[in-house]
């Protein structure tokens, strides 16, 4: 597994150092909060309705057993004992007290963890597949190049204060699960007719008021030139991007407003006069090098003879949690922390150690954290997923609800956040007891529930199957209901139901619909090949009649 | 990167007697300007591009960096230093404190803090960065990693 080198870790330290200052400038009347705001977000903090939010980054979603335990540590001495892990690879911990954030993120620093960049308007953490490295028919892991361009874009001087946040992310499975092409710049590993190896750029996607799927702006960008189309295509959005618009910073709007050809047209004349400085060709060696680190640390092994063990209730969990690896002999299993009433991706720091205990012991000690709000064990015997089982039934966390409706993604909403416009949290609860009875849930399959609290769509509820977001009517919350949202196999902005319904009748109408999919459904048919077959009208009827 | 280590105003004297003039009076009267030596002052919203054709006889960019959430500036000391490799002084005025770092890193050469600045501690401000991850206009002093 990467680890960060001593002066990497160096730098960590120099950045709180940094930090550290201004917030004692800050704390001492010498720099103002319009000032301080933009750079504590720069370091993941925020001021949330009750206290400071800090928001730490798990690079590509890969952690270490650790650096888990360190989290732990942190959500017991600086939180109230627990953790949030979010759609984008991050965690956050919403207890925090402003005095004690320099030590917090000294005693993270000692584990290579950070928070550099997770908020703010400037690149934040990008993003990767959980599954990368792991599955059969990837181009590549994208991991190693995600390292490459986050360090390339940190504290980068010329795109540090863009017109608004800046999210990449890159996928080289042929599954999307990273919904690249909702992101403001998304990099999808590709091979050429030559069969040399490059990107597909996507740039403008975004959630949010104004959803958009981000066109391509380039078909394939050699390896070694993507650090300079990266910087023309900041560099565009950087110079001519929306400033004057609170609600049109992102780069989705400049798209939107100059059409994607002439966006792309500007990037390409600017990246012309730099894509041959010598001094912006990604560095293939340390790439070389950085893809030793993220080798895999498991061989294929042969298990003739094992069997698998018998029992209900593991078959189910088994079904819907693990999936199959393309290293012979393991799996991968997918670890939910779903429970009525608690926040979708709340870990206790006592389950944080448990699966730090378990990832050391069937897991190489490395875990993975997905959008879904879930953990990965990437390298798992098959012979030892059973015993993995019992030690997670025991600990409360063999939930078999991944891969089913009740592993619904939902943001902090009106309890926690101060953007909310409804909460969020209460009406997860609600599905998931209307919908507590697993031979439905099996029934049913698949089918995402996302649910914001607001436009800033922080549960992505454009691209689920059934995607809630929270609203005010005369100071009443409802809800606006949009379907056959989707990223893993195209990505797709969900249509608009119709109007909004009030929070009282909206788990009604959640089982409108997945009664009409049920009623529609062709033997294995998804959710959105139901809906793009049938069209909207059925579920319309259903909810509005 | 010395410079970042110990900020200090380092605007060169020499060119305190240089004619000062905004960039809208500047384009609209360039060939006034040709035979004279000139400093331009560039705000955030204008077009550096337009700059390019005339730096051989310009002496000064000056830059504001007042807004301290606009981030246009740092691609304008680009443009000028690292793109067409502008020999004169890339000023930076209305400075803070905080972006000293960002600012000299993209090619300003020399500048002058905001009034609210002018009783900073030297030790409550730190850049005291000992490596950097990318090329830019200006890497001296930083181990380069990338």
């Amino acid at each position: 597994m990467y680890h960060y080198s001593p002066e990497d870790s160096k730098f960590l330290v120099e950045r709180v150092d940094q930090f550290e200052k201004q917030l004692n400038r800050h704390l001492a009347g010498d720099l103002d909060e319009a000032k301080f705001r933009s750079l504590r977000l720069r370091n993941g903090l925020y001021m949330e309705l009750h206290a400071h939010m800090l928001r730490v980054a798990i690079p590509y979603g890969t952690l270490n057993s650790s650096q888990l335990r360190a989290l732990a540590d942190v959500a017991d001495k600086y939180d109230r004992g627990f953790g949030h892990f979010t759609t984008r690879q991050n965690i956050q911990f919403n207890w925090i007290e402003l005095p004690e954030i320099a030590n917090l993120l000294r005693e993270l620093s000692d584990v290579g963890l950070h928070a550099i960049q997770t908020s703010g308007k400037a690149t934040r953490n990008i993003t990767a597949d959980p599954l990368s490295g792991l599955t059969e028919g990837e181009i590549e892991d994208a991991r190693p190049y995600c390292e490459l361009i986050r360090r390339w874009f940190n504290l980068h001087p010329e795109f540090s204060w863009l017109p608004g946040k800046f999210k990449i992310a890159i996928n080289g499975a042929k599954l999307d699960e990273t919904a690249l092409r909702i992101h403001d710049l998304g990099l999808r590993l590709v091979r050429n007719s030559k069969g040399e190896l490059g990107f597909s750029v996507f740039v403008g996607g975004g959630l949010g008021a104004a959803a958009m799927v981000g066109p391509k702006t380039a078909s394939f960008v050699a390896l070694d030139d993507i650090l300079s189309y990266l910087e023309s295509a900041m560099r565009i959005y950087n110079l001519k991007g929306r400033r004057d618009h609170q609600k049109r910073l992102r780069i989705k709007f400049l798209v939107r407003e100059l059409g994607a050809d002439e966006y792309s047209r500007l990037v390409d004349e600017d990246w012309q006069q730099t894509k041959d400085d010598p001094e912006l060709k990604l560095n293939l060696a340390e790439l070389e090098e950085l893809k030793k680190d993220f080798a895999l640390p498991i061989k294929p092994i042969n298990l003739n003879g094992f069997e698998e063990k018998v029992d209900f209730n593991y078959s189910i969990w088994k079904k819907n949690n693990v999936r199959s690896h393309k290293v012979s002999g393991y799996s991968i299993v997918n670890i939910s922390l779903t429970k009525l009433g608690a926040a979708p991706g709340d870990a206790t720091s006592e389950q944080m150690r448990i699966l730090a205990d378990l990832a050391d012991e069937y897991s190489a000690s490395e875990l993975r954290t997905t959008k879904r709000q879930t953990i990965v064990f990437p390298y798992v015997r098959k012979d030892q997923v059973f015993d993995l089982w019992q030690s997670l039934e025991k600990y409360g966390l063999a939930s078999p609800h991944q891969g089913t409706l009740a592993q619904i993604v939902a943001c902090p909403g009106g309890d926690y956040c101060d953007l909310a416009k409804a909460v969020s949290i209460p009406i997860a609860t609600r599905v998931q007891q209307r919908f507590d009875d697993m031979d439905k849930l099996l029934d049913i399959g698949d089918l995402n529930i996302n649910i914001s609290g607001c436009e800033n769509s922080c549960a992505h509820h454009h691209v689920a199957d059934i995607g809630l977001l929270g609203m005010q009517k005369n100071g009443e919350e409802y809800y606006q209901i949009t379907l056959a949202g989707e990223t893993l196999h195209e990505t797709n902005i969900g249509k608009k139901l119709g109007p909004s319904v009030s929070g009282d009748v909206v788990v009604d109408a959640v089982e409108e619909i997945v009664n009409v999919y049920l009623d529609n459904r062709e033997e294995e048919e998804r959710f959105t090949d139901v809906f793009k077959r049938i069209g909207i009208k059925p579920f319309k009827e259903k909810v509005y009649e | 990167m010395s410079d970042i280590l110990e900020p200090k105003s380092i605007v060169n004297k020499a060119n305190e007697n240089i004619e000062l003039v905004e960039f809208d009076e500047f384009i609209n009267n360039i060939n006034k300007y040709e035979t004279l030596g000139v400093g331009v002052i560039i705000q955030p919203s204008d077009d550096i591009i337009l700059l390019k054709d005339s730096l051989y006889f310009i002496e000064t960019v000056i830059l504001d960096f007042n807004n301290f959430d606009d981030g246009r500036g740092y691609s304008q000391a680009y443009f000028l230093s690292k793109r067409w490799g502008f020999k004169g002084e890339i000023i930076g005025i209305n400075a803070h404190l905080d972006q000293l770092q960002f600012m000299l890193r993209s090619g300003v050469t020399s500048y002058e803090l905001l009034e609210d600045y002018k009783d900073f501690n030297e030790d409550d401000y730190s850049n005291g960065f000992s490596i950097c991850y990318q090329a830019a206009a200006n890497n001296s002093g930083l181990k380069q990693k990338y």
